[in-house]
């Protein structure tokens, strides 16, 4: 299992949506319109001999609050189900990640709203994201 | 010996090891009890074990993939087939038994999951004749 390999995979994904700025690795400091993918937990032993193992990400979806109307449509095609600027869609474009894993899914999209990220306030979204391998 | 948490058992189906997409096993042996109770039994029952049987029980993460265990099931139900065990380990030990039984395959679920869970499917088949033990 490649984490980092699989993390790159992900970015590939979501590099069909145009516009959107993808970081692999939690940056220091974010550009907006960006995802930033972050590894929350691994679980391991899902089958015998570690033959499943189960990585749960949060992808943050982080987009400029300069217009606040702009960034709320903005966020509302990255948390729609379907769309070209759907998150959920691109990420599950392929979901055996150019056959890195078994199977991925987005799982739901939560903390809809406002951050604020070194005294910048933004419009963010958290995407629950698993991976099977 | 020692305790052990389960994680590295082996499982094989006619020869095929399926330990990576299998997350349980459980093998039961029993032995029917026959009842001897008369009376000299002195108002308690009394038994003595009669016809042995066993009863393998798996759960299988769901692979339609080339090799995959979905696949592998496919062309076998009603067949006896043959099936290892090896508790605890992936090799036969003193502390890590294996366990051979032929059981009989008369069900299979391709097919099980509600949306967003692993597919997986579970199967419960009979034994068939004696259950072998090994230590080497």
């Amino acid at each position: 299992m490649d984490i980092q390999a699989i993390r790159q995979q992900i970015a590939v994904n979501l590099a069909t949506i145009s516009g959107l700025r993808t970081a692999e690795n939690v940056p220091d400091m974010v550009n907006p319109p960006v995802a930033v993918l972050s590894l929350e937990q691994i679980g391991f032993d899902g089958a015998f001999n570690q033959g499943l193992t189960t990585l749960q990400f949060t992808l943050f979806v982080v987009v400029s609050r300069a217009d606040e109307r702009t960034a709320q449509r903005k966020l509302n095609q990255y948390v729609a189900a379907t769309g070209d600027y759907s998150i959920k869609s691109a990420v599950e474009s392929d979901r055996r990640l150019n056959n890195l894993v078994a199977d991925l899914r987005v799982r739901s999209v939560t903390n809809i709203g406002s951050l604020q990220l070194d005294d910048q306030e933004y419009m963010a979204a958290e995407f629950d994201v698993v991976v099977y391998v | 010996m020692a305790k052990y948490v389960v994680t590295s058992q082996k499982v094989t189906v006619n020869g095929t090891d399926v330990s990576d997409a299998c997350a349980r096993a459980e093998l039961v042996l029993n032995a029917a009890e026959v009842e001897t109770t008369d009376f000299g039994s002195a108002g308690w029952t009394e038994v003595v074990g009669g016809l042995k049987s066993g009863q393998l029980t798996l759960d299988f993460h769901s692979d339609f993939g080339a090799g995959g265990v979905s696949n592998l099931f496919q062309d076998l139900v009603g067949t006896i087939g043959t099936f290892v065990v090896i508790a605890g380990g992936t090799a036969a030990s003193a502390t890590s038994p294996e366990y051979t039984a032929t059981a009989l395959i008369n069900s299979f679920t391709p097919v099980a999951g509600a949306v967003g869970d692993l597919a997986t499917f579970s199967v419960t088949f009979p034994t068939t004749g004696a259950v072998a033990y090994a230590t080497a």
